[in-house]
């Protein structure tokens, strides 16, 4: 293990699949009716759960929050539980926070919209405006936690969560932050439910209770991952995953990239969800495809990789998706080794992790 | 100061900017450098609007318009500026880290949170598809044919500079060999009602650091400042506008949108950049302040330089560049690190307009009344926002 690298040391999810501070242990769900707003027909998918955030973070002031900030606030909290992080014993202005997101804060963005609609642009709500800036979950996190650190909102048109992650490992690198909190995520809401629908994108199962098996649509999801990283020296506790590197584009050479990130073909590979809702290849295809073209001529044939592949609750999750994506697969304990974390998107925009799974 | 290592010393190399006062960098320093104002009355934001806000008149024409939001074309325009007459190869391995606020939010109308889908059969879902911020990164993308990694930020008023300090990380790091970093926001009635409700602009022409300042107003407008290594620059023969030096950033972790009033949090990203920059206090010959007019934003930064440069040989000149064409949100920390950057090339110390009756502060001067000339080999752009985050940026010239 290269300690100098930047290491997974904590989780925290708030997702379809619970609040779960550490890995997840059941996998097993279908979409469910749509409860948090009106529908005249039905309409499912995989949605959050109510739960009361003080029972898991004891001082947590949501009520006025947005969901999405909400959600953050407590998926980062979960995370420094699990990873035994003593704040009060570090310095707290080395501590950075990123959050990643496709949509941001949509809850009280369209509550905003509302209340311009019913009394006009001059009869807003002034305490809601600041909750739909982008950036409010990252700052509520650091406000709860008394985290001074960069404290950055980072988006990205197909892999924002792991755009964050990249970001992170860099603040470490420069040593401008000693431990990033790395989060991700997003939440449904009635327009985007509504857009997805109106272009076509979404499931038959988002419609009817006995789908047809998955197709190349999808059923919307919603829900936040976060990761604590710090550098593998740092830490005395349990390591996940250490990250090792990465990259990121828009267009390009992913078999490249693949190359460059790996000698050899890695142990697994995780499929991070293609960033788009609507893609005709599943990722573990897209995935199969690209490592023949990779390791071309080595000793790499396409089965030798273990695939852990992607479920539809995270599938769901488009351009934010990606640490639950790499969520799912830790908690699918895939075994140790390199792994490969792999998004592609229509368009050609590719995204690729090296992480190391230590041995349990 | 000395160059320790071309390969990770950050070059500007190009600024591309469209401000209220037009297309690209000289409109800019012309308007700033003549003293200008552009913030005019607006009457037709919103009704009960009444303030004054900066418009960019207009913007170069573009293929499939209803794809892009005023944010989008914003961000294309000054990212074409900036890169006209950058090889094409180069240009298509390049990274793009764009910060904005608003994004497409100019494009969606309150009827959307009524009734979307009704919305959509009458707008179309190309409006709303503007909405997500990754959409100005991508736009430039697009627009450019750019496919390397493409970033975007959103940090409230402070998303310019991270824009800056995240793009020369990426540079570091060996990601990409060039990088276009910046900012873009539209004005849009979204943002102005959410400051208007919050009771945050100042209905006459803002007064940034004057003890009558009222609060703030709004601008629009896009900055992309083209940054490589010095090595690289030089490789390639490209001309060095000026040196980013050094970076910080931090948050004060102190209030969702009010600023630590001691001025700490800032004071640590200056603190930051400064040592990442090898400066010391009398090294820093302007500092272009955050500034927004607000009461309590203009006490809290003057409070974090006197935390800083107390100390110093003599108090350190500041000034506000929102007095001239208003607070332009996710674009205002890039476009305010061009500003610095012009600035110090024209060794102009611009002074805050309408400023009357500063602040009292034994350790500021707050620049006012005519601009006075003065060589500046290193000089400092200064951003904070809502939530409580905050950047610094350290120029320097390549001769100093």
């Amino acid at each position: 293990m290269n300690t100098n690298l930047p290491a997974i040391a904590g989780i925290g999810s708030v997702t379809p699949l619970g609040a779960t501070a550490g890995l997840l242990s059941d996998f097993d769900i279908a979409p469910q009716p749509i409860a948090a707003w009106p529908n005249a027909t039905l309409r499912r998918a995989y949605q959050v759960q109510p739960f009361n955030p003080a029972k898991l973070v004891p001082g947590a002031k949501t009520r006025r929050l947005d969901r999405l900030s909400c959600w953050a606030l407590v998926a980062a909290s979960l995370a420094l539980q699990d990873a035994g992080l003593d704040l009060d014993a570090m310095d707290r202005s080395r501590v950075a926070v990123l959050f990643a997101s496709g949509f941001g804060c949509l809850e009280l963005t369209e509550s905003f919209y509302r209340s311009a609609a019913l009394n006009g642009w001059s009869g807003t709500d002034p305490i809601t405006f600041p909750e739909t800036l982008a950036n409010a979950p990252a700052c509520h996190v650091a406000l709860f936690h008394g985290l001074r650190g960069p404290n950055l909102t980072l988006g990205g048109e197909n892999f924002a969560a792991e755009i964050a992650l990249l970001r992170a490992a860099s603040l470490l690198r420069h040593g401008q932050a000693d431990r990033a909190i790395v989060i991700a995520g997003d939440a449904l809401s009635p327009a985007v439910y509504q857009w997805y629908e109106t272009a076509g994108l979404l499931s038959p199962a988002c419609f009817v209770s006995d789908p047809p098996a998955r197709t190349a649509s999808f059923v919307p999801s919603e829900g936040v991952a976060a990761v604590l990283l710090e550098s593998a020296a740092k830490t005395e506790r349990k390591i996940y995953a250490q990250f090792t590197g990465g990259c990121y584009a828009r267009s390009g050479d992913p078999a490249q990239a693949i190359r460059d990130l790996f000698s050899s073909a890695p142990a697994m590979v995780f499929p991070a969800g293609d960033g788009t809702p609507c893609s005709s290849d599943p990722p573990a295809e897209v995935f199969r495809s690209l490592a023949g073209q990779a390791f071309e001529g080595q000793s790499f044939s396409r089965n030798d990789a273990r695939i852990v592949a992607s479920l539809p609750v995270a599938d769901g999750l488009p351009r934010s998706g990606g640490l639950f994506h790499l969520l799912l697969a830790l908690s699918r304990r895939p075994g140790s080794g390199p792994a490969l974390m792999l998004g592609t998107a229509a368009g050609g925009a590719f995204a690729a992790l090296r992480l190391e799974v230590p041995s349990s | 100061m000395t160059i320790l290592d071309p390969a990770k010393t950050i070059a500007v190399t190009a600024i591309g900017v469209v401000s209220p006062y037009g297309l690209g960098s000289a409109a800019l320093e012309a308007g700033l450098l003549a003293g200008k104002s552009c913030l005019a009355p607006a009457t037709d934001l919103f009704p009960g609007f009444t303030g004054h806000v900066a418009r960019v008149a207009s913007l170069p024409a573009i293929a499939e318009v209803e794809r892009y939001s005023r944010s989008d074309r914003l961000a294309m325009a000054a990212a074409e500026d900036a890169c006209a007459g950058l090889p094409r190869e180069l240009l298509r391995q390049s990274g793009i880290v764009m910060a904005t606020t608003v994004a497409g939010l100019t494009e969606i109308e309150p009827e959307i949170a009524i009734d979307p889908a009704a919305w959509y059969a009458q707008a179309g879902l190309a409006r709303a598809a503007t909405y997500p911020i990754s959409r100005v990164a991508a736009s430039v993308g697009e627009h450019l044919g750019i496919e390397g990694p493409a970033c975007a930020v959103s940090v409230a008023c402070a998303s310019g500079a991270i824009a800056l300090a995240l793009a020369a990380n990426m540079l570091l790091d060996g990601e990409v060999p060039l990088a276009l970093a910046g900012g873009s926001d539209a004005l849009s009635a979204f943002t102005a009602s959410g400051f208007h409700s919050l009771q945050a602009l100042d209905p006459a022409p803002c007064r940034p650091f004057d003890k009558s300042r009222q609060g703030l107003n709004l601008g629009e407008g896009a900055a992309v400042l083209v940054l490589e290594t010095l090595a690289h620059a030089r490789s390639r023969g490209a001309e060095v506008l000026a040196l980013l030096r050094g970076w910080g950033m931090s948050n004060d972790a102190y209030h969702p949108t009010a600023p630590d009033t001691e001025g700490k949090g800032l004071a640590s990203a200056i603190r930051l950049a400064m040592e990442m920059a090898g400066t010391g206090i009398d090294e820093i010959g302007y500092v272009n302040a955050h500034g927004t007019g607000t009461p309590l934003n203009d006490v809290a930064e003057t409070r974090c330089y006197e935390l800083v440069f107390r100390g110093r040989s003599a108090p350190i000149p500041v000034s506000s560049t929102k007095s001239y064409f208003g607070h332009c949100l996710g674009a205002a920390g890039a476009l305010e690190a061009a500003i610095t950057i012009l600035a110090m090339r024209s060794s102009a110390l611009l002074p805050t307009l309408r400023l009357a009756d500063p602040i009292d502060s034994p350790d500021v001067e707050y620049l006012r009344g005519a601009g006075r000339s003065q060589p500046l080999p290193a000089a400092m752009s200064v951003s904070a926002g809502f939530g409580g985050s905050n950047a610094a940026l350290v120029f320097g010239r390549l001769d100093a």
